[in-house]
């Protein structure tokens, strides 16, 4: 009596919970996702030709603009590529003030995406409480560098100003309070049998997946691979650090929730030993006026909250900018296991599995 | 049986909601009585937002004692402004003996904030000052130059379009 039919429907790119303008193509039976397909492409600008026209200085402001969630953490990765194309070596102050501020960068971030995947999934306390802390940690940021989301934090060479007055004390002071907030959260979810039914098993994706896919960051961690680019190759002070590595076996939702959130606290206990131990001393290198590179090639990895982001850097003789420019974005490889996540799956699990990718549209569409 | 109970009797959401329970009792029994302030949502209209010192807003020439911009048209910060959005040209002025500008064009619109432009300016000619209601209707009002209502001279007319003038 009735036509057995699958349906194609397009989720996006103005669904709220795309995060974004991300569109996706999914086949239905009924409420389950037989096949899905990622389009993206609706917020490209151009970036990597962009800046193969301007200088090495002015790319930074471009990397603000990949993850805007995680500007500092872009600068950071720009700033390195470019030292490490020239062979700049910056001061020690530098290089723990960096580590701060993209520690405090990835607190920021992955509050967002708590905030963010727990409102989708429902829970909505948590969002006002996970902004509540991000506000203070903007703060931090409008105080160093004075601006809040787009930091442009660093320069080639070092920092570009002092850390203000009061800065250590705002520090210290988030730092008193944050843990127990991240208690908060988790008293929250944790146990929440809502939570629970909609993440535990929702959105697997194995070692072997991951690894093929290229899939890096908290995704790959929660799949039980310990692999962490601050650990891995060591950048600004990270080898000075005391941190673990947190990973979970279970490879699902759930697990990649426990992962941020214990990254979360190694964040804190990263920030609080920058803090303690920041050493005296000059805050920048000294560089030439005006940048300049021989003919050189270099790619740099590092751990943006999302993954791995690296710069891929080719400079010519005498040239002030780069000659060809390339971003390994995390999001955009960690967007490819979305098909093998949800395929089989129900509909609403789409959203959750969405939101655990922590998907951020300006540094996939680039 | 014990399984049976904690279906029944939701233990894990009353955990959740008694956290949020705390913060209306403390926000409630202490509101605009606590010293220290429980409730974290300024009320921002109304009263205006803190800025840090070096909050980053809008860019503003800096004059000297005769009023006249301190600007000496070297031209070092539209070479460093990322988006390309002041042109300069200068020009000579009877007592001075450094080049004054005739034209210092800034193109808010595509200004990105970033403050490469004061770090260049070797003569403290020019900052960012602590404007960012920048919101306008026509699109003129973003192109600043030397002269008019909105000028690099003096800071945007603001309030012109805030939440307070409409009442
Ligand atoms: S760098 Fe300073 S002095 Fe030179 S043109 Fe710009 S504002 Fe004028
Ligand atoms: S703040 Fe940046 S974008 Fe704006 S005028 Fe200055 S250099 Fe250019």
């Amino acid at each position: 009596m009735f036509k057995h039919q699958e349906m194609e429907i397009n989720m996006g790119p103005q669904h709220p919970s795309t995060h974004g303008v991300m569109r996706l193509k999914l086949k239905l039976d009924g409420e389950v996702v037989t096949e899905c397909r990622p389009i993206i492409g609706y917020l490209h600008r151009g970036v990597e030709k962009i800046c193969e026209n301007k200088t090495f200085a002015q790319g930074q402001i471009w990397s603000d603009r990949l993850d805007y969630c995680s500007a500092v953490a872009n600068n950071l990765g720009w700033a390195e590529a470019c030292e490490k194309l020239m062979g700049i070596t910056v001061p020690r102050k530098a290089q723990y003030v960096r580590t701060l501020l993209a520690e405090f960068n990835r607190l920021a971030s992955h509050l967002i995406w708590l905030a963010t995947h727990a409102l989708d999934i429902g829970a909505m306390t948590v969002f006002l409480y996970a902004f509540r802390e991000r506000e203070d940690i903007l703060d931090i940021n409008e105080s160093y560098c004075g601006s809040r989301l787009t930091t442009t934090a660093f320069r080639i060479g070092g920092i570009p100003q002092e850390l203000p007055e009061g800065f250590e004390q705002k520090v210290r002071t988030f730092l008193a309070k944050f843990p127990a907030c991240i208690d908060e959260y988790e008293n929250m979810l944790n146990e929440n049998r809502i939570w629970k039914k909609r993440t535990i098993g929702v959105g697997k994706l194995s070692a072997e997946d991951a690894i093929a896919l290229g899939v890096t960051g908290p995704v790959l961690r929660a799949a039980g691979v310990a692999y962490d680019i601050r650990k891995a190759f060591p950048y600004a002070a990270y080898s000075e650090m005391q941190f673990d590595v947190p990973t979970k076996p279970e490879a699902d939702t759930y697990a990649r929730y426990l992962v941020r959130m214990e990254e979360m606290r190694q964040s804190v206990r990263i920030i609080q030993q920058c803090i303690d131990g920041l050493p005296e001393g000059p805050i920048m290198a000294k560089i030439p006026k005006l940048l300049k590179t021989e003919v050189n090639e270099i790619y740099h990895p590092t751990e943006a909250p999302k993954g791995e982001i690296g710069y891929y850097l080719v400079g010519e003789k005498g040239g002030a900018g780069p000659y060809r420019f390339h971003v390994r974005a995390p999001g955009l490889l960690n967007l490819q296991s979305l098909p093998k996540m949800v395929e089989g799956s129900l509909i609403a699990d789409v959203i959750a599995a969405i939101g655990t990718l922590d998907v951020v549209l300006g540094e996939i569409d680039r | 049986m014990k399984k049976l109970l904690r279906t029944l009797i939701p233990f894990d959401i009353a955990k959740g909601l008694s956290i949020t329970g705390t913060y209306f009792v403390k926000v409630f029994l202490t509101a605009n009585r606590a010293k220290v302030k429980q409730h974290v949502v300024s009320e921002y209209p109304e009263v205006p937002a803190p800025l840090e010192p070096r909050f980053r807003g809008r860019v503003q020439l800096t004059l000297d004692e005769v009023g006249d911009p301190k600007c000496v048209c070297c031209n070092a910060c539209a070479k460093a402004c990322p988006t390309g959005v002041i042109t300069i040209e200068g020009g000579k002025k009877e007592g001075r003996k450094t080049r004054i500008p005739t034209r210092w064009d800034y193109e808010m619109e595509r200004c990105v904030f970033c403050g490469y432009c004061v770090e260049a300016c070797s003569f403290d000619a020019i900052k960012l000052n602590d404007q960012f209601e920048l919101a306008a209707y026509d699109r003129e009002d973003f192109s600043l130059g030397l002269h008019g209502a909105h000028n690099v001279l003096e800071p945007s007319p603001v309030g012109k379009f805030s939440y307070s003038d409409e009442a």
